[in-house]
């Protein structure tokens, strides 16, 4: 890394903003502004700091329609908006992608306009941590906001998380080297263990690196069930790990005073997916006899959590929601976006503050090349290539108020720091001008006249 | 009898949900009926006559007077037979999600694979499909911890992840291969595979039986070997030739039982010390006769 | 716009109306003596006319509620019905979606709920949910019983400190009065253990639950806030619990009531009695202690209860006692599922199979009704299940039933619907009392908002919110004795529900979507005291939180449409 000078060079300081990269919310951040731009940020890590000050690199600007040629071509918004709107009302199988970098306030739009005309709302936790939500769903969640950690943990466990790249400040902020009440000490009171294939940053400074072999994840996390069962193993070697170290390990948990289990997509992604989860949140249940332990997921986007929660109170299901029958429905393998593309099912296909382009399998993207696509989003990427319509939003928590959730479910209220491009609109105000220009072309279907108790809902 | 043909005559590629297709309400349907009958599709219902070619011979006073079959590419007609709780449907061809979801009675043919959650949470009746699964077959609902819990469930192919998740009752036979994870969180009931399983069959098991004919790959530490048991009888059922029983898993105090085939599996035993063809050397050695 | 409700059979309980036959009006939100000729007349001759019912502890939104929702879809899919020309699809049984709660409150015939528990730190969640929760007002209740400043101030018995910390959190949350669960107890759980019994002391703080109850109350008067403290007492569902319930309600006894609250008669209200009276030393032996309970309530005027029946149905079981859900998960090994709020509390989640053919489960059932009928006076005990603990709160009518007639209680327990214990270890059996609609009106309604300190619901009174229920039962034709199932129909359903004047429910029919209100405390006066304090905590949030104090308040967004109760020093 090459020595930066401080920049001095600005007019006013925004303290306090809240980071939009990753799932840490990191909210004491301070933007250094001149001429209406960000020029530096405070107290972000790398990658939070590029984000928030190159907001104008790539930056979509004004909306766009595909013509005949298929070219992009700058139009004015209600042309973009109405053009938008006709391709959802006249869809048969709409999908809502995204939301993941949006605010709550977004949200409520989306899944108005979602619940009327009969769509499938569906976020990044669809190839990402999907597989924790239903393994939540099948075992328990028994989780502790960060700050909880921070003050109390005395043993870290990153299993499948490689922290130190993928949420820079998580380690520093909330979870091992920052003093809490009871560990005054910061990392001298901790221990902290990484569990992964790979010998990763994370495992790097960690006091002990667990390297059990791919997709032995399920298999490991048994053996140490069944150890703490009082079961002697009998296989020496399991999942790549001695027997040894296993018993070793095991005992170490049982008597921390207060640890804590993170986990990535390294757990969620291999052979096992969700049942690798699943044991996880067993084999912390099961620890909590002995001592105290919780678990949080890593969440990625900044506020991939919030849809989730979002969703769960307002219609009662996570992630993956279909309302085309006129009431909520969800099923994985059913409802979630790469399986519909896949199936290629979509008709329609609305992707919000995400990039299906850089992101989706090739089947899935495939497919999405073949429908009209309308995004909503402030930079140019991969999934601008496959848009029909392009619809600048703005970027929250930068040039937009708005609530997010953090990875532990502590609602974060993001501030405004600086005022948008002009041509640029919120994303609040583009969905729910979708939502009443959808309302204007086509009748709500799926409406029953009165109130009925179905017994054959699916 | 009542039969009633579904010729397939033009394939949508947005599934069509047949729910409401099922038996139990469309006994007393006439040709007519169902000319007027609009099947939802995505967000909209469309005539179902645009789908299939209908006819109706017979007449049936109930749902179990019923034969429904259909040809043609199934793969976006989910929901067949979902909720039935009498009657028989005949499918030719392959079918997608959740055919004999929730049933709880009658018999669901079909010549062909079927899609994910074949056959989930249910209670009674038969599913037998001659091709191959996909996950979940006779699986649960996510999050629900009591799946299917009566009836049968025959493969003749191979089946794919987590088949009977959470089982707490009835039988599963898949005549090919498994994949991983069969019988996870099960607690009752019956899952029998011919075939091979390469990994972890009966993870976090609480109770019940797996009985794995072919070989398996990789056990997990949670099961407990109790030694090699000749011509058990499990869940009622006679089984004939040597197996080697363990109880599992035990990270939750379980109690369900895994039977490998001894034949298959006897580098397992290989681990208990020197072995020979009467299994002699085992230290947990029981039952042996 | 101006209505009469014509002919109606009222039960105004304070007003003293029980069952006679006259007209209820309303102009625009409120209640009103007369109307002019323009009135539009509702024909409800000969149906009861309640005012609308106040729910006076639930769970109904914040983030223990969606950690609940999140991890129980086979739930959330019990209750799925279709969107309708009126209101969006519904989903869920013990834990429906905010839309669905506010639907079937509104079918109950009720208008105010309050949310019995706000963690400070995420309270922001708690009223984005209120605020998409419609046809109900909601007043939360923001949590205190674990609170590490609380602890510090009670153990240095810092009052003054105290009050305007309290003052200054109720604004900050926006909440509505002083909730404590589990005293201590929920703080022990940060590492995995928990306090038996008033004089149990948290790790590392040195501070028992006693204190801290006996701070919070007095603290609670001495701000004068319309709602006395609201307490969970320790060892809640522990057999032999009954000795610390009556400790707790017994330490707060001699604290004087402010004049400020008036409407109020208790110092401490307890919530869910029902899972704080039980004897014996484990469940083998366990009995019912609601005799005793009972027997110390209609002694003592200073404290008021509810009860959180037992419904006999699956639900799902939240609290901020977390360390009894781990208890339960240790039991039935189903999901668990648990949240710590640092510095402030922790909530544990478990799904809950109350079944009559268990003996616990009947043992809670029985005990439950026995409360009902052993405490005297009504205005002392509220109608609830603790919903979702106990029940899901659909079931309130099921309850009423129950408590009107006896012959179907002791139906239940003669045909086996639930098991032999409800009459070996309880005294149900030998109670005979039933309720009529008039008490059933004070316990509903109000009670609770009596308790609450409501001075504008509750009652049908002139200037009061037109909050009123109108159910298609006629009290002079039916004999709840032997109709328990008419009386169960006609209270599942209003007729008409009426909120703020506005017709949520019409035939039957939930036919709109009006916006919830939250309503909050803001106390008066205590300005500089409040600056004062929040300099001193502030280098300890800021070194302990992982929030910034500026992230920490409920901003203003968030409650758009609020009734603030202001309280003068």
């Amino acid at each position: 890394m090459t020595y930066e000078p401080p920049i001095t060079d600005y007019d006013h300081i925004v303290e306090n903003c809240t980071c939009a990269f990753c799932g840490c919310n990191c909210d004491d951040l301070d933007y250094l502004v001149k001429d209406g731009h960000v020029v530096a940020v405070r107290h972000a890590c790398r990658l939070g700091a590029s984000k928030i000050m190159e907001d104008m690199d790539q930056r979509l600007l004004v909306p766009m329609i595909r013509d005949e040629d298929g070219e992009l071509k700058e139009v004015d918004w209600d042309t973009a908006l109405d053009t938008a709107a006709e391709y959802i009302a006249n869809s048969i199988r709409p999908v809502f992608y995204g939301w993941s970098e949006t605010s709550t306030e977004c949200m409520k739009e989306g899944v108005e306009l979602g619940e009327y005309i009969g769509a499938v709302l569906d976020n990044q936790a669809t190839i990402c941590h999907g597989p924790s939500l239903q393994a939540v769903q099948n075992a328990g969640y028994p989780i502790q906001t960060l700050g909880e950690v921070q003050n109390r943990a005395d043993m870290c466990v990153y299993s499948g998380s490689n922290a130190m790249n993928s949420h820079p400040r998580h380690m520093a902020r909330y979870a091992v080297f920052c003093r809490g009440y009871f560990r005054q000490r910061g990392r001298f009171d901790r221990t902290v263990v990484t569990m992964d294939p790979k010998f990763s940053d994370t495992a790097k400074m960690s006091d002990k690196w667990i390297g059990f072999e791919q997709n032995g994840d399920y298999g490991f996390y048994n053996a140490i069930r069944a150890v703490l069962k009082g079961k002697e193993l009998y296989q020496d070697v399991i999942s790549g790990i001695p027997k040894e170290d296993i018993y070793e390990l095991a005992e170490e948990m049982k008597n921390a005073e207060f640890g804590v289990l993170f986990f990535g997509l390294g757990l969620t992604h291999t052979l096992g997916k969700q049942r690798n989860i699943d044991i996880a949140i067993k084999m912390v249940q099961d620890l909590n006899k002995f001592s105290k332990w919780g678990l949080t997921p890593m969440r990625g986007h900044f506020n991939v959590n919030g849809f989730n929660i979002f969703m769960a109170f307002h219609t009662g299901f996570a992630f993956g929601v279909d309302f085309c029958r006129g009431y909520a429905r969800y099923m994985m393998g059913e409802t979630n976006t790469i399986d519909l593309l896949v199936r290629k099912e979509p008709d329609c296909f609305m992707v919000i503050a995400a990039d299906p382009g850089a992101h989706f399998p090739n089947g899935a993207n495939q497919h999405l090349a073949d429908i009209p696509v309308i995004q909503i989003d402030i930079h140019w990427g991969p999934s601008t290539e496959l848009a029909d319509v392009v619809l600048p939003g703005s970027f929250i928590a930068v040039e937009c108020g708005g609530t997010s959730y953090r990875m532990d479910g502590v609602p974060i209220w993001m501030k405004k720091a600086i005022d948008k491009p002009e041509t640029c609109r919120d994303d609040e105000w583009i969905v729910r001008e979708l939502k009443e220009r959808v309302m204007k072309l086509r009748e709500e279907p799926n409406v029953l006249d009165a109130y009925e108790v179905n017994p054959n809902i699916l | 009898m009542k039969t009633i043909t579904f010729d397939q005559i033009k394939f949508s590629t947005i599934a069509l949900e047949m729910d409401e297709i099922i038996p139990d309400t469309v006994y007393d349907w006439t040709e007519d009926d169902f000319a007027k009958y609009q099947v939802p599709i995505g967000n909209s219902r469309f005539p179902i006559t645009d789908f299939f070619d209908i006819t109706v011979e017979g007449e049936a006073e109930s749902a179990a007077e019923v034969k429904m079959i259909f040809k043609g590419d199934l793969n976006r007609t989910k929901y067949i037979g979902s909720k039935m709780s009498a009657g028989e449907i005949y499918c030719y061809g392959n079918v997608d999600l959740h055919v004999g979801a929730e049933m709880s009675g009658g018999y669901i043919y079909v010549e062909g694979n079927a899609a994910a959650h074949a056959g989930r949470e249910m209670s009674g009746g038969k599913l037998e499909i001659t091709g191959n699964t996909k996950e979940f077959t006779g699986a649960s609902y996510i999050g629900e911890w009591r799946g299917m819990s009566g009836g049968e469930i025959i493969v003749h192919g191979n089946a794919g992840k987590q088949c009977g998740e959470c089982l707490v009752g009835g039988k599963i036979r898949v005549k090919g291969d498994c994949d991983i994870l069969a019988g996870i969180h099960m607690t009752k009931g019956l899952i029998e595979i011919d075939g091979n399983v390469n990994r972890w069959p009966g993870g976090q098991m609480k109770n019940g039986n797996i009985v794995v004919h072919g070989h398996l790959g990789r056990l997990l530490e949670g099961f407990v070997l109790q030694g090699v048991v000749v011509d058990p009888v499990v869940d009622g059922e006679q089984f004939e030739g040597k197996y080697i029983h363990y109880v599992g898993d035990i990270g939750l105090n379980g109690k369900g039982s895994l039977y490998l085939g001894a034949e298959t599996n006897r580098e397992k035993l290989g681990e208990y010390g020197e072995h020979d063809d009467e299994y002699t050397s085992i230290r947990e050695y029981r039952n042996l006769e | 716009m101006e209505y009469i409700l014509k002919n109606g059979i009222v039960y105004d309980p304070t007003n003293k109306v029980a069952g006679e036959k006259k007209d209820v009006m309303f102009k625009d939100a409120k209640i009103v003596e007369d109307v002019s000729s323009d009135a539009k007349v509702i024909d409800v001759t000969d149906k009861i006319v309640m005012p609308a019912g106040v729910d006076p502890h639930a769970h109904v939104a914040g983030p223990k509620l969606v950690v609940g929702r999140l991890y129980r879809p086979e739930d959330s899919r019990r209750g799925v019905t279709a969107k309708t020309k009126y209101i969006r699809g519904e989903a869920g049984f013990s834990i429906p979606s905010c839309p669905t709660t506010g639907y079937r409150y509104s079918r109950l015939g009720y208008g105010t709920v309050v949310e019995a528990a706000m963690p400070p730190l995420e309270a922001k969640h708690t009223h984005e949910e209120i605020s998409i929760t419609p046809n109900i007002d909601i007043p939360a209740l923001p949590l205190f019983g674990n609170n590490w400043f609380c602890m510090e101030y009670a153990k240095e018995n810092n009052l003054e400190d105290m009050a305007a910390y309290v003052s200054a959190m109720l604004k900050i949350t926006k909440g509505y009065g002083i909730k404590i669960v589990n005293p201590c107890g929920s703080e022990a759980w940060g590492w995995g253990m928990n306090v038996h019994g008033v004089n149990d002391k948290a790790p590392y703080f040195d501070v028992t639950s006693k204190e801290l109850i006996i701070a919070l109350a007095k603290v609670n008067e001495m701000l004068g806030l319309p709602h006395s403290i609201h307490i969970h007492p320790n060892d809640l569902g522990h057999p032999g619990n009954v000795p610390t319930t009556l400790e707790t309600l017994d330490a707060v006894k001699n604290i004087k009531k402010s004049s400020k609250a008036t409407i109020r008669d208790q110092v401490v209200h307890c919530t869910h009695l029902q899972f704080h009276s039980y004897t014996g030393n484990s469940w083998k032996d366990a009995a019912s202690g609601a005799e005793e309970v009972a027997k110390y309530v209609n002694s003592h005027d200073h404290m008021t209860c509810d009860v959180g029946q037992v419904t006999l149905d699956e639900t799902t079981t939240m609290t901020a006692d977390a360390p009894m859900e781990y208890d339960l998960f240790k039991i039935s090994g189903l999901k668990w599922a648990n949240k710590d709020i640092e510095c402030e509390t922790a909530a544990g989640i478990i799904p809950c199979i109350y079944s009559g053919s268990a003996p616990v489960s009947t043992l809670q059932w029985a005990i439950g009704l026995e409360l009902f009928l052993h405490i005297d006076n009504p205005w002392q005990v509220c109608l609830t299940t603790d919903h979702p603990n106990a029940g899901p709160f659909i079931r309130y009518p099921r309850i009423m039933s129950w408590l009107m007639s006896s012959k179907r209680r002791m139906e239940m327990i003669d045909n086996g619907e639930v098991h032999k214990w409800a009459h070996k270890r309880t005294t149900l059996a030998t109670l005979d009392r039933e309720y009529d609609f008039n008490d059933i009106a004070i316990i509903s309604r109000a009670a609770p908002a009596k308790i609450h300190g409501f001075a504008d619901r509750g009652a049908l009174t002139p200037g009061y919110r037109a909050d009123i229920a109108v159910y298609d039962i006629n009290p002079n034709e039916i004999d709840p004795s032997v109709q328990y199932e008419e009386i169960e129909k006609g209270f599942s359903n209003a007729l008409y529900t009426i909120k703020d004047g506005q017709f949520v429910v019409k035939d039957k029919e939930v036919v709109m979507n009006k916006e919830s209100q939250n309503i909050w405390v803001n106390v008066k006066g205590y300005e500089r005291e409040e600056e004062k304090v929040i300099n001193d905590i502030m280098p300890f949030f800021t070194q302990y939180y992982s929030v910034k104090w500026e992230n920490y308040p409920v901003h203003d967004h968030y409650v758009s449409n609020p009734i603030v109760v202001d309280v003068e020093r």
